[in-house]
């Protein structure tokens, strides 16, 4: 206990002795410690942003369908009335509730939209107008006309890019094709009565909403869906909430009627791009913190060189080369730790600073940027994490240690006799 | 000159009372293609309580003997015992607690460290053998009395005068009490008067508790006051007097 407050003591000393080296050291460690927590934190929210928007657009958090449909996305690989109910109750127990946030029935088929100047082909889905007004970002999306309503019947919300090809307007009419689900081609009338533009090609060429019980009707699936589509509070939340509805709805599961997948497996060109952007920032970080810890190195290791003779009258005096290297660690780690901890607090000031109205980075953008079914917001929010700051504390100091570790081989290794000998 | 190697060469039996025993040890550095002899078959003992000056003129491989004696370096041939221990043979980690529990340093450069006042420089060892804060109180407060430095125990050694930095030195070297305090040159950097002071209080601490003093030196005053006095020439020794 005294030897450990002696090393700190002398760590901290030491430090000081040489103010300006270890304060350009440490300057370069709280930068690296403030950019480590704000790109971590811009990152999370950024990812955040995207995820929301694709869940929204697509599948959300958690769909519910059955086994088969997320490979064949056919009408008859449908959820029964039964499983559509025992999904819903599932949703309804006490850990899952709380997280939920919206949920949404869709019964979804491809097909062909035509009119009298050509046919294309769509995906239909069918919605309870009021619930995915909640759910979906895409009735904000309205360029002409209004989203579906409760009492609509025949109505139809298209893409701005399928009503340019087949030249429809507001009021027009059109017919949506598709095979029904005892397995004949049936079409329906509908007429449309707004129109869409989120600025993503393969949304606003295919997708047709149209009132679920329509779509039931029309494809002789009533009471049926494809997908029960679940938003939650936070994307964190997600494959806790996943994991308790599998297990609440173990029994249809097991049955083969349902499967719950997560927006990870049901979106994963999404999840991929996320990977790819925190590997991206990983690397950045790594970049950066590996010039961090050469500026440690450096300073320890001069530090180490400069006082060869007090390592070598400290060894003289009953250090072993252990404790030598000991002390010459706890100055890296003293420095680490201090410096990394007010880089960490000038990362949450920033991160603060930004949190309150975003980082609008709108002036970069020519038009709106899209992948992968997510529209990109330019007013970027970042999203605090305490577990991202643990992680970025621990991440310094873990390269503090290791920065001082060669510094500190050197020091064990001290020729006592010729240490003694040199001369500053 | 009395040449008295014949009676102290016996060194078969290291587990006797000697605080310091050599057998026959060489030191060669390499340094060019044959390398530089500085000790050269060197055998003595230095019973305990002993206060002992090893004089002879630069190069004549005093410090290497006295860094030999203490661990800090190792003979290329030979054996050395400090205190019973076979130096020659021990880790680096074991010559390190022998030193911490057997030897005291004194340096003719005081070599304190500069971060730690002139108490905490003193108690370093103290702390480092784990001997409770109230007796290291104690006996380091007692050597400032004794040594004339009470006032001074919160001052770095940058501002301390070089006669008040040797004495830190001599109260560090000694406060552990070890069987042996080494000091190498701890006068050249003094002016007589002090030196003298200096080599006085070293005399009575050597009469009160016994502890063997090896010095190597230029300097008369400690040749004058050691009780015996080992001359070395060429890394060998030329003379051995009491």
């Amino acid at each position: 206990m005294e030897r450990g407050r002696l090393m700190l003591r002398l760590a901290f000393r030491n430090l000081r002795r040489q103010a300006r080296r270890s304060l350009l050291t440490a300057a370069a460690m709280v930068i690296g410690g403030g950019l480590l927590i704000f790109s971590v934190s811009l990152g999370d929210g950024t990812h955040e942003d995207w995820i929301e928007s694709g869940v929204r657009m697509g599948s959300g958090h958690i769909a519910i369908q059955a086994p088969e449909y997320a490979v064949s996305r056919k009408i008859e690989d449908r959820l029964s009335t039964q499983s559509v109910a025992a999904a819903r109750e599932g949703l309804r127990s006490p850990d899952i509730a709380e997280s939920v946030l919206e949920v949404v029935p869709r019964l979804t088929t491809g097909g062909l939209a035509s009119s009298p100047m050509g046919a294309r082909p769509v995906e239909v889905v069918g919605v309870d107008p009021v619930a995915e007004a909640g759910f979906s970002t895409l009735d904000e999306r309205v360029v002409e006309g209004r989203y579906l309503e409760p009492d609509d019947r025949l109505a139809a919300y298209v893409g701005a890019e399928l009503t340019e090809g087949l030249e429809l307007r507001i009021g027009s009419r059109m017919v949506l094709t598709a095979q029904d689900a005892e397995g004949e081609i049936s079409g329906q009338l509908v007429r449309v009565v707004g129109i869409f533009g989120t600025g993503i090609p393969e949304i606003d060429q295919r997708i047709v909403h149209i009132p679920l019980q329509t779509a039931g009707t029309w494809l002789r699936a009533e009471g049926a869906v494809t997908t029960v589509a679940v938003l939650v509070d936070r994307s964190r939340a997600v494959k806790r909430t996943a994991h308790h509805l599998e297990d609440e709805l173990a029994a249809p599961i097991a049955a083969g009627d349902l499967a719950v997948l997560t927006w990870q497996e049901a979106m994963p060109e999404l999840d991929a791009i996320v990977k790819v952007d925190d590997l991206g920032n990983y690397m950045f970080q790594g970049i950066t913190f590996g010039i961090i810890a050469l500026a440690i190195v450096n300073t320890i290791l001069m530090s180490v060189l400069y006082r060869h003779r007090e390592f070598g009258v400290l060894q003289a005096l009953g250090f072993t080369p252990g404790q030598t290297g000991a002390l010459v660690m706890a100055e890296g780690v003293v420095l680490t730790v201090l410096s990394g901890l007010l880089g960490i607090g000038l990362g949450l000031f920033v991160t603060w600073f930004f949190w309150r109205d975003g980082l609008d980075i709108s002036f970069t953008w020519q038009e709106d940027w899209t992948f992968s079914g997510v529209v990109l917001d330019p007013v970027i929010v970042p999203l605090f994490r305490a577990a991202r700051v643990i992680q970025g504390l621990l991440f310094i100091l873990f390269v503090g240690t290791l920065a001082s570790l060669y510094p500190a081989y050197r020091a064990t290794r001290i020729d006592v006799a010729e240490a003694m000998k040199f001369e500053r | 000159m009395t040449d008295t190697r014949s009676v102290t060469s016996s060194a078969e039996t290291p587990t006797d009372r000697a605080a310091v025993r050599t057998d026959e040890v060489w030191k060669v550095f390499l340094q060019g293609p044959e390398g530089v002899q500085a000790v050269r078959g060197v055998t003595l003992a230095i019973e305990r309580g002993e206060f002992v000056a090893m004089a002879g003129p630069s190069g004549s491989g005093k410090t290497t003997l006295l860094n030999l004696i203490g661990g800090l370096t190792r003979p290329t041939r030979g054996h050395v015992w400090v205190a019973g221990h076979d130096v020659a043979g021990m880790s680096a980690r074991a010559l390190a607690h022998m030193r911490l529990q057997q030897v005291g340093f004194v340096f003719q450069a005081y070599n304190l460290l500069p971060v730690l006042t002139a108490f905490e420089n003193a108690e370093l060892p103290l702390l480092m053998l784990g001997v409770e804060e109230g007796e290291r109180n104690e006996r380091v407060h007692e050597l400032f009395e004794r040594t004339g430095l009470t006032g001074l125990e919160d001052r770095r050694p940058g501002k301390l005068s070089g006669g008040q930095q040797q004495r830190v030195a001599i109260i560090r070297a000694v406060a552990s009490r070890p069987a042996l305090v080494l000091a190498d040159e701890p006068t050249a950097n003094l002016d007589s008067a002090t030196s003298a002071s200096l080599l006085e209080m070293m005399e009575e601490l050597n009469r009160e508790t016994h502890t063997t003093f090896v010095f190597a030196t230029h300097d008369p005053q400690v040749m004058e006051r050691a009780r015996r006095l080992i001359r070395l020439v060429d890394g060998r020794i030329d003379s051995d007097e009491s």
